[in-house]
């Protein structure tokens, strides 16, 4: 599935009875925690206000913080690699892992490598890989895409699941799900026993320390990050923050939004390589800075708060588009509200165009976003952009706009329209088809407000 | 290596779109309508009264004890029959995943949230407190600071912080699996914190 | 208090009866009320489907209409057309002069369940309607305006009604605009979320403060064959339900 058959996947997924149950479960669930956890502080709006301010001064400055913390990395022992794209950060993977004689790969649960699709490419340099985290070992023996930010296989069933574990592991059949986990832990810890490399993401890079920060529930990415030789850590540009101390404001911020918890059951905080070679933990940590389209998003205000996301998945959750027709539709790695905004700015507008339409711009996702992106905002700034620069494929919609203005800017002209749309009405097109469908419709009145007014005052 | 032309690229790139940004970055006018509520300070409650509580929320399991015999009587309680391993061995990764219960120290406890703080550059703790299905720590009481602000604080020595530093909050979870909870995933199953109250 | 008359191009042309009941309910509010016909739409439809230049030249003349009005706030049975003039400064970015004008007409344009009781101070205008109702919140209204006790205390007051909350009050109806029409599959999985909580409330009317959600809400009732009436939070208030 991809951004350009958004329109044909959404269908697709809204006949899909049980995907819409089961996201009609998780976001109601996750949304319900979200709230609960959000109204337990008393001080929550503050903390969104603060977080924000912070997002913004890193934005605004994110050249000289970038270089102050990879400064900081690189004299606590980090080697820091810089791609330019996908391409680039796989090219430098798979050299490291090359260069290093390694064959086995433990990875932790990584948006961001998942946008580069970074396991293809390993796998096409020789490397075994396999995905630790739960939702995204899952996924991978289903040979899927994860369908959420925060729970990868929120669209499949135990017993999906429970089939896919008989084939691909050989367990036996069962709806359990501790004998599930159960198994999943015991065949992943041998493959953690066994790796060469273990490479996770980055939830946020501390600038004045030059520590690096990964949070989760599972532990696998401790055991990534900790059993290994090598352990190789990517991170977008834009994951920083300025002082170790605002971790207070983003660790309260970001469990509670994702999943409702105080707190995730582990945060490593990683600065530099060990201090003695007898110690415990890898040799080596590599950092991969990512750009990726992501500087580009710098170039205006409102595009630039796309960078603060710290992508918690509240907005998937609160989405009313999202719970209809799930993750997969969106055809990209980062779905819902912000994928619908980020997207398209990643990957090209034109391949991605549909997405800023797909949304009521209801603003539930601005309500619920720790660090008060304003989606919509986004979302309309983006929907100008592409009208403006795609006239091509909008033509009839840009000369019907344009001769809207001309009516609406003439007001003996608006009635007069409104007067023949009276008589005409049955034959206006497809818009009208599109509403009948489903809905009925309220005809035009014979007596307009108006005229009303104007007869009887 | 790459580093030089793709690290002045990315730089260059960042320079010029904020440079782009600042035509509009004072224009851009717009009516925010967001309340902010003001914050109001949460009572003060004994600390490791609070750290029992909200450990035990997330299913860790918290015993109060006086003195390194109670100490002692706590662990053999938990440990009876198991492999141990301490932070002490010189057990190496491998060897560790034969062994069914990890001990250790804790560095700091954060009572707001029931979360042991491990920091690796004081003790063998990173591995030992991962690896085995059980995890006995055993803290002082004088360490367990009321606030994780309070905590990253005390972490911090200027702009310097140790290596590798491990919260733990409860025992490993996932909800991966149709939002079932289901506790013990990679990390441990079992998590003992046993405070030391005489400290 | 003198009050010009914001009627929307939808109601204009849709559901006047909800301009009707808007002035009556301005004036047994105590309102002198005028309706400067030279006005047509505030431009949302352009704006939200990415035509800002046709947006800003359609909010010029809502603009130019509205200053020649010496009434103290124009008024407006429409969360979502409320907001859209609230956010005309954005149009003008790079004419400061108008972003000005924007500014002025912004600051006393209200949505009229806010108008009552936050601005009049009232909160019984002598309605009454018997039976069981819930309200629906209006995405902008709510959202962008903030509205959400107002409506409720209005229609606490109406004689003989009885007020039922869904849970789901807040949720989004579906309609969105040209949203509705451009993926109207979606438009219509997410409005009929909102029904199912509807008909399960047992209900006799949804009430909203926009008549968009109610043309979608209402045209799914009644495809449905549903008893259940959709009426404008004015219309109940002026008894005309």
């Amino acid at each position: 599935m991809n951004t350009e058959t958004f329109s044909e996947n959404a269908k697709a997924a809204l006949k899909d009875v049980q995907l819409r149950g089961a996201l009609r479960n998780a976001t109601t669930l996750f949304g319900k925690r979200r709230r609960e956890a959000a109204a337990s502080l008393s001080n929550w709006e503050e903390l969104r206000s603060e977080a924000r301010a912070i997002k913004d001064d890193v934005l605004l400055h994110l050249d000289r913080y970038l270089e102050t913390f990879v400064e900081n990395a690189e004299s606590r022992g980090a080697q820091v690699h810089w791609a330019r794209d996908a391409a680039e950060a796989n090219e430098i993977i798979c050299r490291l892992t090359l260069e290093r004689g390694a064959r086995n790969v433990v990875k932790s649960k990584s948006m961001t490598t998942e946008e580069i699709h970074l396991n293809t490419a390993l796998e096409r340099a020789g490397m075994h890989v396999v995905e630790t985290d739960l939702g995204e070992y899952i996924i991978q023996l289903a040979h899927e895409t994860p369908s959420h930010i925060i729970a990868p296989a929120i669209h499949k069933t135990k017993r999906q699941i429970a089939e896919l574990f008989t084939t691909e592991l050989g367990m036996p059949p069962t709806d359990d799900v501790a004998e599930l986990t159960s198994t999943a832990r015991s065949t992943l810890r041998e493959r953690f026993a066994a790796a060469d490399i273990g490479i996770s993401g980055v939830n946020f890079g501390i600038v004045e320390t030059g520590t690096i920060v990964i949070v989760e529930n599972e532990g696998n990415i401790r055991l990534t990050t900790s059993l290994p030789r090598t352990h190789i850590a990517v991170m977008g540009i834009e994951k920083l923050l300025p002082r170790f101390a605002d971790l207070d404001i983003f660790l309260k911020l970001l469990p509670r939004s994702g999943t409702g918890q105080a707190l995730s059951t582990y945060q490593s905080f990683i600065t530099g390589t060990k201090r003695n070679a007898s110690d415990e933990g890898p040799d080596e940590l590599h950092i991969v800075i990512l750009d990726n389209g992501r500087s580009r998003m710098l170039a205006h205000p409102v595009t630039r708060q796309s960078l603060a996301c710290i992508r918690c998945g509240a907005c998937l959750n609160a989405c009313p588009v999202y719970q209809q027709i799930g993750g997969h539709a969106y055809g990209s790695v980062y779905p819902g509200p912000i994928g619908s905004v980020i997207t398209p700015q990643l990957i090209g507008m034109e391949k991605a165009a549909q997405l800023p339409y797909a949304s009521s711009l209801c603003g539930a996702c601005r309500e619920v976003c720790p660090v008060k992106i304003d989606i919509p905002q986004l979302l309309l700034h983006l929907r100008s952009e592409i009208s403006t620069r795609q006239p091509a494929g909008r033509r009839t919609e840009r000369l019907a706009f344009k001769l809207w203005a001309m009516i609406m800017t003439r007001p003996w002209l608006y009635e007069k329209t409104a007067i023949a749309g009276r008589l005409f009405q049955r034959w206006f097109a497809p818009p009208v088809k599109a509403w009948t469908a489903s809905r009925d419709l309220r005809p035009i009145e014979m007596e307009s407000f108006r005229e009303h007014w104007r007869r009887t005052h | 290596m790459n580093t030089g032309d793709a690290r002045t690229e990315i730089m260059r790139s960042i320079r010029a779109h904020l440079a782009r940004s600042a035509h509009y970055d004072g224009r851009e006018t717009r009516i925010h309508t967001d309340p902010c509520k003001s914050a109001s300070q949460q009572p003060s409650q004994p600390v490791v009264a609070d750290f029992k509580r909200n450990l035990e929320l997330v299913d860790g399991h918290c015993i109060l004890v006086h003195g390194p015999l109670e100490i002692e009587d706590a662990i053999k309680r938990i440990a009876k029959g198991k492999r141990i391993a301490t932070s002490e061995s010189p057990l190496s990764a491998k060897d560790l995943f034969e062994y069914e219960v990890g001990i250790t120290g804790g560095q700091l406890g954060i009572a707001e949230t029931g979360t042991l703080v491990l920091d690796s550059s004081v003790e063998r703790n990173r591995l030992v407190s991962l690896v085995p299905p059980v995890h006995i720590a055993v803290l002082d009481a004088s360490r367990i600071y009321p606030t994780l602000g309070d905590a990253l604080s005390f972490l911090q020595s200027g702009n310097e912080v140790s290596p590798a530093i491990t919260f733990i909050t409860g025992p490993s979870r996932t909800a991966d699996i149709e939002l079932t909870l289901a506790i013990g995933v990679h990390g441990p199953q079992e998590l003992y914190v046993i405070i030391n109250l005489d400290n | 208090m003198k009050v010009s008359l914001f009627v929307t191009c939808l109601v204009d042309q849709l559901w006047s009866s909800v301009g009707t009941s808007s002035v009556e309910v301005l004036r047994r509010a105590g309102c002198e009320v005028e309706f400067d016909d030279r006005q047509t739409c505030c431009g949302q439809p352009a704006f939200n489907t990415g035509y800002r230049d046709e947006a800003r030249q359609v909010a010029k003349k809502f603009i130019e209409v509205f200053e020649q009005s010496k009434a103290d706030a124009i008024v407006s049975p429409s969360g979502s057309c409320t907001a859209m003039v609230h956010h005309f400064p954005e149009l003008f970015n790079e004419e400061p002069h108008w972003v000005e004008r924007a500014h002025a007409i912004a600051a006393k344009t209200y949505e009229l369940s806010f108008f009552l009781v936050r601005v009049l101070k009232i909160e019984d205008v002598g309605a009454s309607w018997q039976g069981r109702l819930t309200w629906h919140d209006a995405c902008h209204g709510l959202r962008d305006l903030g509205i959400k006790s107002e409506p409720r205390r209005l229609i606490q007051n109406v004689r003989g009604a009885e007020l039922v909350e869904i849970e789901n009050a807040e949720s989004c109806c579906g309609f969105g605009g040209t949203f509705s029409v451009k993926y109207p599959e979606i438009s219509v999985a997410i409005l009929d979320q909102k029904i199912e909580a509807i008909e399960r409330a047992g209900v006799d009317a949804v009430i909203s403060g926009d008549a968009s959600c109610l043309m979608q809400i209402g045209g799914r009732l009644s495809r449905k064959g549903s008893s259940i009436r959709v009426m404008h939070l004015a219309e109940l208030l002026a008894g005309h339900g």
